[in-house]
């Protein structure tokens, strides 16, 4: 345990053998949890028994099932636009309370911060429950429809893809603020003084100074909160009431209930891919921007 | 070398990819109880020396000695030093005692002889009110005290000091330069101190060692350094100085360029070039005559007791330090003759023409 | 845009943000039987109907018994990975960086499909070692991410005056390293054990019967009823929430940490 001027550990004997007794541990968890499931579930997606990942051969059926079937393909299509109406309102809603908080001088920031990516921390069932609560029939705002006489029956607002959308929207908003305030670090006030002092409207400023500035931020928001949003299945179950089919839906259906693994992990391949080709297309769109 | 306490021979750290060594064949030996400091300007090796010494970096190769016991391959916990860090490394989450008795819970003692030691050492340091303070709660100059009181309370066979003063202030670094001298000479313990700053050299070390790219220039004490530098280097790093380069034309006087002859007092021989060095203070205002070089007054700086003053002799800069006291003094713009005794002169080197 | 109307959007978005929280917690006190809003008269009916559940009340303890497995053992590991990639430079190190980050870039559920195929061959579905690494692959990223911090901001000299001043090895990461990154340990494995404690989505994949938890009875309850039982529990989950983001904000402040 010498060596400490250097930037870096000299690798004497003594050393590799700490080495390996540090990573050893971590590296055992991380592959059992991550890089053995990513390995089964690429086979079993092309097994042909049903329960288990290595028994039986190899077949392509479970792709053909999810790719040509006109039913995944909806599920495909509503997976989509879930992803694209959430993330969209998602930072539409994110963005004032980002910059607000970038912005603010006021000795309340630290709680307003902690108090907006808190929900992070509360359990995505309880907040969902939450929702059904607001949109139920007889919830908060039907409720106050009716005792305002404005309906009388209640209008649908769960049980569909709207409630999925909305509850989908607040609980994946402080993911988009948090990534938000990372991005906005090149705002910087002067800059705005600068622009106001040139005489540039409060809205020029807006457009030409504020918004270009946060761009990456916003970008980076959307991504995270879309990737989030494709691959959801508790809120879209249970604010859907079963009448809202995603990929996610789809997945754990057929995990769980019609116990066709292979099936489950074909389509759980076909969702990282359109994960991962979100995020392909991401890192490109934020080179551009940044060149 | 029995009766020397420290020996380092041919010390040398070489870091992997590095084109040439850190520390480059370093000897020295120093008796017990004296303070030695490691002089130099930064990246030529004195810290990594010192870091050697307390075993925080493996050397290359080369010996360490202490008490006549080889130690470079012992582990830095067992070594029993005491070292002073440059930013103190005071143990953030403890308080001033806890700081201080670490050293000795480490070594074992029972904690009913803890106490008192620890209070002894911190009243050493004129900290013994201020034990149940975090550590984060001291001054600059508390710190440093407390750094100390850690490093000795253990009675260590030696005490390294790496940049001791080099973060405080520049009252406060005169204060406690004092104080570690003191306290070094009153403890008896032996040490090795880092700094750049040569006038920290000078005042708190018995003899020191003047370093340039790994290498150590020269080793002596303060007087041999600065009356005697041996070579250029020295010369240039300890004090100030007016290089002056010539070729002997007679024994013990050599022609120097743009400003005539000039007697110096040491043997070299006739037809080679010499290097020569005259300290400002060694320039007294004369008369014209032998020895003595007439200029203008180029700038003045009022310093209290001293005046120093330029003159340009034949497109040359001299720079004199005059005592204030010394009579009417010249001002900018005047004429006037500085000249040094050929006692004075400091003979650095000489090559064949 | 004047100031006013700034912040009243502001304090909307807000409102939006936090409404799900806001009304669970007025819900649990409704003395009806079936949802419905606002409540007519409150009283803690909800609550008392929860603590006599045993479904729910086993379900608690057994998060909190995962939790804290969790919690301690992302811990371990995430101090022992720590270490290595901030005390060590070696050969694959990036790869043990993005081994680690990894499950931070795939779906949960794709994960949890993977995991349960894994766990399944080994009869480890439902059972709580499947659980535990389960959670284990998703809570290591945060642990080594607060402890890497911590640990990047210890000054090295400190640990090197301990040992100059004669602790071993062993001594200067007990009584040196370890107390400074204490912070950083303490957030991460409040947050890993967080969590564990909240997790559905995978936990739904792996748990049944035996060893399920208190959002896998939620979400199986909420498939069927709505009733104010799982607001007061909601509240219940929340508070414990609440005590972890004051902790985590007190530790290490709570955007670092995330």
């Amino acid at each position: 345990m010498s060596g400490a001027a250097a930037p870096a550990q000299q690798m004497t004997g003594s050393n590799r053998y700490m080495l390996l007794i540090l990573l050893v541990p971590g590296l055992l968890a991380l592959m059992t949890t991550f890089l053995l499931p990513m390995v089964w579930l690429a086979r079993a997606s092309f097994s042909t028994s049903s329960m288990s990942a290595f028994g039986g051969g190899v077949t392509l059926e479970h792709y053909h099932a999810a790719l040509t079937d006109p039913f995944y393909w909806k599920v495909a299509m509503n997976t989509l636009s879930l992803g694209v109406t959430v993330s969209f309102f998602a930072v539409i809603l994110s963005y004032p309370i980002a910059l607000f908080l970038t912005r603010s001088t006021s000795r309340w920031r630290g709680v307003l911060t902690a108090l907006a990516v808190a929900p992070l921390l509360t359990s995505a069932v309880v907040r969902t429950y939450g929702w059904m609560v607001i949109l139920g029939d007889r919830g908060v705002i039907n409720s106050t429809l009716q005792s305002l006489s404005l309906t009388t029956d209640p209008v649908r607002l769960s049980n569909n893809t709207f409630g999925a959308t909305v509850a989908l929207v607040e609980i994946l908003m402080p993911y988009a603020i948090l990534a938000m305030l990372a991005g906005f670090g090149r705002l910087n006030p002067q800059l705005e003084e600068a622009a106001s002092m040139l005489g540039a409207s409060k809205l020029r400023v807006f457009w030409r100074i504020i918004l270009p500035l946060s761009l990456p931020g916003i970008l980076t928001g959307a991504l995270l909160v879309f990737v989030l949003a494709i691959s959801a299945f508790v809120t879209p179950r249970l604010m859907g009431g079963g009448r809202v089919f995603v990929l996610g839906t789809e997945v754990f259906q057929e995990a769980t209930v019609t116990l066709n693994w292979p099936l489950a992990a074909a389509l759980s391949v076909v969702l990282l891919a359109l994960f991962s080709s979100v995020i392909v297309i991401y890192q490109r769109a934020l080179r551009r921007l940044e060149a | 070398m029995s009766e020397h306490h420290v020996v380092v021979e041919n010390l040398v750290k070489t870091y992997p990819g590095a084109a040439t060594p850190s520390v480059d064949h370093v000897s020295f030996a120093l008796p017990k109880g004296e303070m030695l400091a490691l002089l130099g300007p930064s990246g030529c090796g004195k810290t990594t020396i010192l870091r050697m010494i307390a075993g925080l970096i493996e050397p290359t190769s080369g010996a360490i000695q202490l008490n006549g016991r080889e130690i470079s391959q012992t582990p830095v916990h067992k070594r029993n030093m005491g070292m002073v860090f440059q930013a103190y490394a005071l143990f953030p989450h403890m308080t001033v005692a806890g700081n201080v008795a670490f050293g000795l819970e480490m070594r074992g003692v029972p904690n009913s002889e803890r106490g008192p030691k620890v209070q002894r050492a911190l009243d050493m340091v004129k900290l013994g009110h201020l034990g149940d303070r975090r550590v984060t709660q001291l001054s600059g100059g508390q710190q440093q005290r407390c750094a100390i009181a850690r490093s000795l309370v253990i009675e260590p066979e030696l005490l390294l000091l790496d940049e001791p003063l080099s973060n405080l202030d520049a009252k406060l670094r005169d204060e406690m330069r004092d104080e570690i001298r003191e306290i070094q000479s009153r403890t008896g313990v032996t040490a090795i101190f880092v700094t750049h700053d040569q006038d920290e050299a000078l005042s708190m070390a018995d003899r020191l060692a003047v370093m340039s790219a790994g290498r150590i220039e020269q080793i002596g004490t303060p007087r041999e350094i600065f009356d005697a530098p041996a070579n250029e280097f020295v010369a240039g790093f300890i004090g100030a100085g007016n290089f002056l380069s010539g070729r002997v034309t007679a024994p013990g006087q050599a022609e120097i360029e743009g400003l005539g002859p000039l007697r110096f007092a040491a043997p070299a021989s006739v037809g080679s070039r010499v290097q020569l060095m005259v300290r400002p203070h060694r320039f007294k205002l004369a008369a014209p005559g032998p020895n003595a070089f007439t200029g203008q007054v180029e700038s003045l700086v009022y310093r209290g007791q001293i005046l120093t003053l330029a003159i340009t002799v034949g497109g040359r800069r001299l720079t004199a330090d005059l005592h204030t006291h010394a009579g009417t003094l010249p001002a900018k713009g005047d004429t006037v003759t500085l000249a040094v005794a050929p006692g004075d002169v400091t003979f650095l080197s000489e090559a064949a023409a | 845009m004047s100031r006013t109307l700034w912040h009243f959007l502001i304090a909307l978005l807000y409102l939006f943000l936090l409404a799900p929280i806001l009304v669970v917690v007025i819900v649990s006190f409704d003395t009806r039987q079936y949802l419905a809003f606002p409540p007519e008269s409150l009283s803690f009916g909800s609550y008392a109907k929860v603590f006599a559940n045993q479904t729910f009340i086993s379900a608690f303890g057994r998060s909190v018994m995962i939790g804290l497995a969790v919690g301690l053992a992302a811990v371990v590991i995430g101090t022992l990975l720590s270490m290595a990639l901030v005390r060590y430079r070696f050969r694959g190190r990036e790869g043990v960086n993005f081994l680690i980050l990894a499950p931070f870039l795939v779906p949960h559920i794709v994960l949890a499909v993977g995991i349960m195929l894994v766990l399944a061959p080994m009869q480890l579905l439902d059972s709580y070692t499947g659980i535990i690494l389960a959670h284990l692959g998703i809570t290591v990223p945060y642990t080594v991410r607060t402890i890497t911090m911590s640990l990047m901001s210890v000054d090295r000299r400190v640990e090197e005056a301990a040992m100059v001043h004669g602790a071993t090895p062993f001594a200067v990461f007990r009584r040196i390293t370890l107390p400074l990154i204490a912070p950083g340990l303490i957030a991460g494995g409040v947050i890993a054990f967080l969590i564990s404690f909240d997790e559905a989505t995978i936990s739904l994949f792996i748990v049944s019967v035996k060893v399920s938890t208190l959002p896998t009875e939620i979400y199986n309850y909420l498939e069927v009823s709505t009733d104010p039982q799982i607001a007061a529990l909601s509240v219940l989950l929340i508070a414990v929430s609440i005590v972890v983001v004051i902790a985590v904000e007190k530790l290490i402040g709570l955007r670092r940490a995330l």
